[in-house]
């Protein structure tokens, strides 16, 4: 298509458009992922390599001062008059020679490096005590615990690194200035510059800090676990690298229930859930949207509240409530489709029978608890859908169906992706309807720890509780970001070919 | 100077954090010493070997608590120049070990739990056995079957809590004669007759054991490293005591249900009741008899009729046990202590106020046992039953589901059987 | 012809009350059997029919009086849940509102790189790091105080949440920012003085969604408090009623449970809805 024939289009078909060139375009969209990674690396290496030549070359042109501050930090800062700065330097270094001979030189010893990629050395035990001759433990490693606090110094390690080279910096520039002949910044100055131009610094410094702890710190550890054999044979044992065997064992097809087929099968009915429940809450949500905003219907609040009280109420009542009322054996649903009502000839087993009725049970009930939260966010966005749009094409003959699919639909898309995006990867992670409702009832003799109903996440959290596979789980883990960040990236790239154009009249 | 300020905060947070691991650590190493530097000489007189400031916390099932607090009480006035302090939490004797493993820091000093455990507790180096001081009177004190359930490659691992623990035939005399009560067909019929449920936890291994345990199937012990072990077992029986056990199932399919063992008690508390009998724990004898009053009935499990013949059904049995936790800070007053919650006054105590049949071989032939319904139900099925020891952790799951498709699925012709039941031994031997 | 219009029109009407009616029946159906059976006198655990045949306070009476028993602690599991949510809640929206400001108003090197290593943050699975995070309090000594453990653990990862706040801060005009900076005002005072107080629908957004984790939040408190049975949060606390051992004698107090904690999040919720609509609609969505 030329761009004269393209510029005529209306604003749906010009989505439309779009939206197939995306798919037309994703192999080379996905070489373009990988490339911008590659790109992303190089860069990286680049600029290390570049600091280190800086770092080099501030030493050689750096006078004794700044030379000492190489091995002394703050030296230089102190000696041109920074005394407080330099003094914060040379704490760093004190406090951090004493942190790795008091504590982190231990933990970096124990990772594995000296003991045939074992994390830790002594085993635990029990036996008789030679002091006391009473029997009680011998107490001996714990890896889990070495390599939580081997990641923590290694951040530390990396952390002090960078104050170094600040600190060297920060010397040769109070050299440069000092030979320049101009004053060197206060440290008042400096400190009032955080709540101003350096801002940021003051906002982002405490949530950084507690998510580096509490998040990035937890998540590297796990990464690592991965790497391990740490499953439930070594709940009380050391436990080594073992590099990338658990990943050869996820993918691995011996056995009754084998993982490689599990992970398939999971992975196979993880994404048919998360398009389906993203899919039919979007688009079913929308439809009683607009019932409820029609012109003419009364009593709007009282609807939306009908809908939109059951996001209030915890998950955890609600769908272990269901679960209840679900159940075959005289479960409230059961009784009223039987006994009440006589639609249905027996109690239907609609969590712990066939693995597909099961299934289609829980995207059921993910519309009950989907739904009210797609009201809530399309209402508002609907009503500044256009009146004359709607006008001209009932004029033009369309039935409520044709203007749905062919207005508020591209309409809709066009404005909510960035939600649908997110509502898409909160499905792949949806653990409260999967896990609540169907627990351990699909479990089967063919899936290893799993059910027909458990999608990636709660296959790991089974594997984290029921069965302590620590490292499988990690790297299951690790295989749900994969999924969840090339589904990002992709659908990320359409919305930005589809935002580049003019926006909707 | 911005990246200095927020590096320097980020060092700060991190010495923090270090600081309080190795206060964290140290703490460890400070309250172990009087455990290991004690004065010798005097230790000779002292059961706790010098331990003093005593702290212990104990695990113990919920309506256990109150029981296991009085008799805590009584402990701590047993020694009135030592300072003890005992904190009784609740823990399900089900669950204890995997709460144990995740963290045996923070678990509980001594701790009760289900014998079927005891293997993984051994093999997460969690347990501490029972010290020499105690080890033969606990050998004699109890009986042979809850001593064996303690025991894992001739160590005496734990103290004997209760007797047989497994679970029995409950029914409501109004609906389920005592006749009937004998065979499964006559349960069913029976049921049938009233429109009432039958209720077995079919998903649940430890119930659903009984169908391959009735076809000759046995427990043979674990390998070095932890794999079940079978008997040599004739298959084709297997597979005819789950062919009878399925048929009858979907025979009775309105009647049967596969329920938690909760469902027994709040259907027979229905009005009218929906439940005509079922299999039960002894741990909801009280609730159930208190419901059915005059119509309680407690028996031995029935039998099933398999290819002409009745079949006692087999079930499995196990016993409560209490353990100490390897990693007390007070190992010597925990082993202490678990003695004295496992000696014949205690398990009389529990015997009176929660129904729990003694291992003390003299606190069991007390006349508590005989009069109560549930408690000689469980001794008769007693001689039925299979211990629950050296099991694989890989037992439960596969064989819960091998007992859910025997009764949810349309198919149940024996190939299908088959397959299910090579499907499920394959998946204990962790293949 | 005109008339012909408005009796489809009519028709179409009546069509949509009648699904309305339905789905909203179907919708709110749950909820009525919830507070139902939550007065249900009679019976223990399950019941095989849909209406109590007698209603009474008793369930409630007892999950508030017996609170002796070791294993049932409401009024206290309540208390708790409320110090952790008003804490965690400061906390959270604090660190919210810090960061999305940051990231949407200010301009500075480290911003993309940061923005972007939030979003791969986002996408690994929360339920990966509980052990680790699990055993980092343990380290620092915090599980001996289990309700300072679950507010870290609740607000600390918090700043992580900014995009629909940050998409929210973008939809206010620069200008206003440029006109301030020119009178003299710090980044500092246009934050506190401009664009918090105009930003009152994200906040009450941020507050409510922050406020009501912790009452819902069942296996990351579990995992953290363990088998400290008077510091748990109602969630555990509520599903430590039906877990196998205790259903029997209390699964009705569960449901009574499950109403009293019910009511004040849905009052608060309905009542804070439309600020809840206006910060979703506009963060989460134009952003």
């Amino acid at each position: 298509m030329k761009f004269i024939d393209y510029v005529q289009l209306n604003p749906f078909q010009k989505f439309w458009y779009n939206l197939k060139k995306f798919f037309i375009n994703l192999p080379s969209n996905l070489g373009k992922i990988f490339k911008a990674i590659g790109r992303f690396f190089k860069k990286m290496f680049v600029g290390i390599g570049k600091g280190f030549a800086g770092y080099f070359s501030r030493f050689v042109k750096g006078d004794w001062a700044t030379k000492i501050s190489y091995l002394i930090m703050g030296f230089g800062n102190i000696v041109k008059g920074q005394i407080i700065k330099g003094l914060i330097f040379l704490a760093t270094e004190v406090l951090f020679i004493l942190y790795m001979i008091g504590f982190g030189w231990d933990k970096i010893y124990n990772l594995g490096f000296f003991n045939h990629g074992t994390i830790g050395f002594r085993e635990e035990g029990y036996g008789i005590n030679p002091v006391t001759g009473r029997p009680g433990r011998i107490e001996g490693d714990d890896s889990m615990k070495l390599l939580l606090y081997g990641v923590m110094t290694l951040i530390i390690i990396g952390i002090f690194f960078a104050i170094y080279i600040a600190n060297t910096k920060s010397a040769y520039k109070a050299q440069q200035l000092k030979a320049a002949g101009e004053p060197l910044p206060k440290l008042k100055d400096e400190f009032k510059e955080f709540f101003d131009d350096k801002f940021h610094v003051t906002l982002l410094a405490f949530p950084t800090l507690t998510i580096s702890i509490f998040t990035i710190l937890p998540l590297l550890f796990m990464i690592l676990i991965a790497f391990t054999n740490y499953d439930h044979s070594h709940i009380g044992t050391l436990f080594q690298w073992v590099g990338l065997k658990t990943f050869g064992d996820v993918f691995s097809n011996s056995g009754a229930a084998s993982m490689g087929k599990t992970f398939v099968e999971l992975v196979k009915w993880t994404l048919i859930w998360a398009v389906l429940a993203t899919v039919l809450n979007y688009i079913l949500g929308m439809v009683v949207a607009l019932m409820i905003n029609k012109k003419g219907i009364k009593l709007k609040a009282l609807w939306r509240t009908l809908f939109v009280v059951t996001v209030a109420v915890p998950q955890f009542v609600t769908l272990l409530l269901m679960s209840q009322m679900l159940d075959v054996n005289g479960g409230a649903i059961n009784v009223l489709l039987h006994d009440v009502l006589h639609w249905t000839p027996e109690y239907i087993n609609f969590l712990g029978g066939d693995p597909w009725v099961a299934r289609i049970t829980v995207i059921v009930v993910n519309i009950w608890v989907g739904i009210p939260y797609t009201i809530l966010i399309t209402s508002g966005i609907l009503m500044n859908i256009p009146a004359d749009l709607y006008e001209s094409a009932t004029i033009d003959g369309a039935g409520p169906v044709k203007s749905f699919t062919k207005i508020t639909l591209p309409y809709m898309l066009f404005v909510t992706t960035p939600y649908l995006i997110t509502s898409f990867v909160g499905n792949i992670n949806n653990f409260n309807v999967i896990y609540l409702l169907t627990a351990n009832l699909q479990n089967s003799n063919d899936l290893y720890q799993a059910g027909y109903t458990d999608l990636l996440v709660t296959w790991l959290f089974k594997l984290t509780m029921n069965s302590q596979d620590y490292n499988f789980a990690a790297a299951i883990g690790i295989l749900v970001f994969i999924v969840c960040a090339t589904v990002s990236l992709l659908t990320f790239n359409l919305t930005k070919s589809a935002k580049n154009e003019e926006e909707f009249s | 100077m911005k990246k200095i300020i927020a590096l320097l905060l980020a060092v700060m947070m991190l010495a923090g954090v270090l600081a309080a691991c190795g206060g964290g650590s140290n703490n460890t190493t400070d309250t172990s010493k009087p455990a290991e530097g004690g004065d010798t000489k005097a230790d000779v007189e002292d059961p706790f070997y010098g331990e003093d400031n005593i702290s212990l916390l104990v695990w113990a099932a919920d309506n256990a608590v109150n029981t296991t607090k009085t008799l805590c009480d009584n402990f701590i006035a047993k020694y009135p120049n030592k300072k003890i302090t005992i904190d009784v939490q609740t823990q399900g004797e089900g669950d204890a070990a995997a709460q144990v493993l995740n963290d045996a820091d923070k678990a509980a000093d001594v701790f009760s739990f289900a014998c079927d455990q005891i293997n993984r507790l051994a093999k997460g180096k969690a347990l501490a056995p029972v010290i020499p001081d105690f080890k033969d009177d606990v050998t004699s004190r109890n009986t042979e079957f809850a001593v064996s359930t303690a025991t894992l490659n001739g160590e005496l691992l734990a103290y004997p809590e209760t007797g047989e623990n497994g679970y029995y035939l409950v029914y409501d005399k109004a609906v389920v004669s005592d006749e009937q009560a004998k065979t499964l067909e006559g349960i069913f019929e029976a049921c049938k007759a009233a429109n009432k449920k039958f209720v077995i936890d079919a998903g649940n291994g430890f119930y659903s054991c009984m169908f391959i345990y009735t076809g000759g199937l046995k427990l043979d012990g674990l390998t070095e490293d932890g794999t079940q072990v079978f008997n040599a077992y004739d298959k084709e029986k297997v597979l005819d005591s789950l062919e009878a056990f399925a048929n009858l199932f979907h025979q009775y399919s309105d009647i049967f249900m596969s329920a938690d063992p909760a469902r027994i008690g709040s259907g027979m508390a229905e009005d009218p009741s929906t439940v005509g009998a079922g299999i039960d724990g002894s741990w909801n004898a009280a609730t159930v008899a208190s419901v059915l009053g005059d119509n309680y009935g407690a028996a031995k499990l029935p039998t099933i009729n398999i290819k002409g013949t009745d079949t006692q059904i087999i079930s499995m049995n196990g016993s409560k046990l209490i353990g100490v936790n390897a990693r007390s800070k007070f190992p010597e007053a925990a082993q202490l202590l678990a003695n004295y919650l496992t000696d014949e006054e205690a398990e009389t105590a529990r015997l009176e106020e929660l129904s729990w049949l003694p291992s003390n071989i003299k606190a069991a032939e007390s006349d508590i046992v005989k009069k109560n319904p549930a408690l000689s139900a469980l001794s008769d099925q007693a001689q039925f039953s299979e211990p629950q020891i050296n099991i694989a952790d890989t037992f439960w799951s596969p064989v819960g589901t091998l007992g859910n498709k025997l009764f949810n699925t349309d198919k149940f012709d024996r190939a299908t059987i088959e397959s299910e039941f090579d499907k499920a031994i394959s998946n204990v031997l962790d293949e | 012809m005109i008339k012909n219009y408005k009796v489809r029109r009519i028709t179409s009407n009546i069509i949509i009350y009648i699904l309305l009616g339905g789905l909203g029946l179907i919708w709110i159906s749950p909820l009525v059997y919830l507070v139902l059976h939550s007065f249900r006198y009679e019976g223990l655990a399950y019941v095989t029919y849909l209406f109590p045949k007698q209603l009474s306070f008793k369930n409630y009476i007892d999950l508030f009086t017996v609170t002796a028993d070791s294993s049932l602690n409401f009024p206290r599991w309540f208390l708790n849940t409320f110090i952790v949510a008003v804490f965690s809640c400061i906390i959270s929206t604090l660190a919210v509102m810090m960061v999305s400001y940051a990231f949407s108003r200010l301009r500075f090197k480290a911003r993309k790189p940061l923005i972007n290593i939030g979003m791969i943050l986002g996408m690994f699975p929360g339920f990966m790091t509980m052990i680790a995070i699990y055993y980092l309090l343990k380290a620092m000594g915090l599980l001996e105080l289990p309700l300072v453990a679950l507010v870290i653990c609740y607000s600390a990862g918090a700043g992580l949440g900014y995009q629909i706040s940050k998409g929210f801060f973008d939809t206010i005009p620069r200008a206003l920012d440029e006109a301030a900076t020119i009178d003299g005002a710090t980044r500092n005072q246009i934050f506190w003085k401009i664009i918090l107080p105009m930003s009152k629908p994200i906040i009450v957004y941020t507050v409510l969604t922050s406020f009501i984790g912790p009452w819902t939040d069942f296996i990351l408190a579990k995992i953290i408090v363990g088998k400290d049975i008077p510091n748990y949060t109602v969630a555990i606390g509520l599903q430590m009623l039906i877990d196998s051992d205790h259903v029997l004698n209390n699964f009705k107090k569960f449901l009574a449970g499950s109403v009293v904690v019910a009511v004040p999040i849905t009052t608060l919720f309905l009542f804070l809805q439309r600020y809840y609509v206006e910060g979703v609609t506009a963060g989460g969505v134009k952003g």
